[in-house]
């Protein structure tokens, strides 16, 4: 890695994506300029002048003929695609004045956002539901890997409970918004 | 009037009713986005997240069809179910203007 790059872990919530794209443009006006996202949660960082960029997340999937479209209607729109982190699409645009800063200019197309990524999340809840309830094997079994199976499906609960929690928070954040 | 499906889509949202109403001839994304900033007179402005959102659903609910690709961008063009859905826009909105006109002058 070049020395004029760093690399930062930060996990952000999916409904906490303006905070991100506050803090990403933060980090430009201090002279660190996102270069690339990764998993997990990874932003590399390269250093450069002060500057007010502020970035866009947008949340899509779609096959990689389909990439070339989107990406190429944001460049003529004026955004800089910078890269895509789990379906999470990266803009970045420098502020000026008369240079409109958003790419979603109504509240139905925020909302439609949300509702992209809890359709996402159902689906993963949908399967934990099915994982979960592994049942039939009493406690006296004498499998060996009684305790494994235990465990992953402890592990499954609380991933589950997250994603049950990522679900509401979600679908508060599209009532607060259609209450605009 | 005959009688359609068409009035589900009803009303069109602001940017919508304005993407499709540039898309009566072939246009691409960015021609699009222009288009209205011109015919809105600079009242709408739509931005790439939000024309993208609209493109993908459209099309999904074939009011509109991909015409041409060239330089990896798009152009689209209303279907006919696209131009019916429109035309009850346009009435239902002649309706709220006269409605609207109608009392212009108490208030």
């Amino acid at each position: 890695m070049a020395e004029n790059t760093i690399r930062k872990i930060k996990w952000f919530f999916p409904w906490q994506d303006e905070q991100e794209e506050a803090w990403l443009r933060s980090m430009s006006q201090r002279g660190w300029h996102l270069a690339s996202v990764g998993l997990p949660c990874t932003y590399r960082f390269r250093a450069g002048e002060q500057m007010d960029y502020i970035y866009r997340l947008d949340y899509q999937t779609f096959p990689e003929k389909d990439k070339q479209e989107y990406q190429q209607l944001f460049r003529d729109a004026g955004w800089e695609y910078i890269g895509e982190m789990s379906a999470w699409q990266y803009f970045r645009k420098e502020v000026k004045e008369e240079e409109p800063l958003e790419i979603f200019t109504d509240v139905e197309s925020k909302i439609a956002k949300y509702k992209r990524i809890l359709a996402f999340l159902w689906l993963f809840w949908v399967v934990l539901i099915v994982v979960i309830p592994v049942r039939g094997i009493s406690m006296d079994d004498p499998y060996p890997w009684w305790g494994a199976i235990q465990a992953i499906q402890v592990f499954a609960l609380l991933i589950w409970l997250f994603f049950t929690y990522a679900v509401i928070r979600l679908m508060l954040r599209i009532r607060q918004l259609r209450k605009l | 009037m005959l009688r359609d499906d068409t009035d589900k889509y009803l009303p069109l949202t602001e940017s919508t009713y304005y993407i499709m109403l540039t898309l009566v001839d072939p246009l691409h994304g960015y021609a699009v986005m222009k288009k209205i900033e011109e015919i809105s007179k600079g009242t709408v402005k739509v931005g790439p997240g939000t024309l993208y959102g609209a493109f993908t659903l459209l099309e999904k609910e074939a009011l509109i069809v991909k015409v041409k690709e060239e330089d990896r961008r798009k152009s689209y063009v209303l279907t006919p179910k696209g131009k019916n859905v429109l035309m009850n826009q346009i009435k239902r909105l002649e309706i709220m203007t006269q409605s609207g006109l109608s009392v212009i002058d108490m208030l």
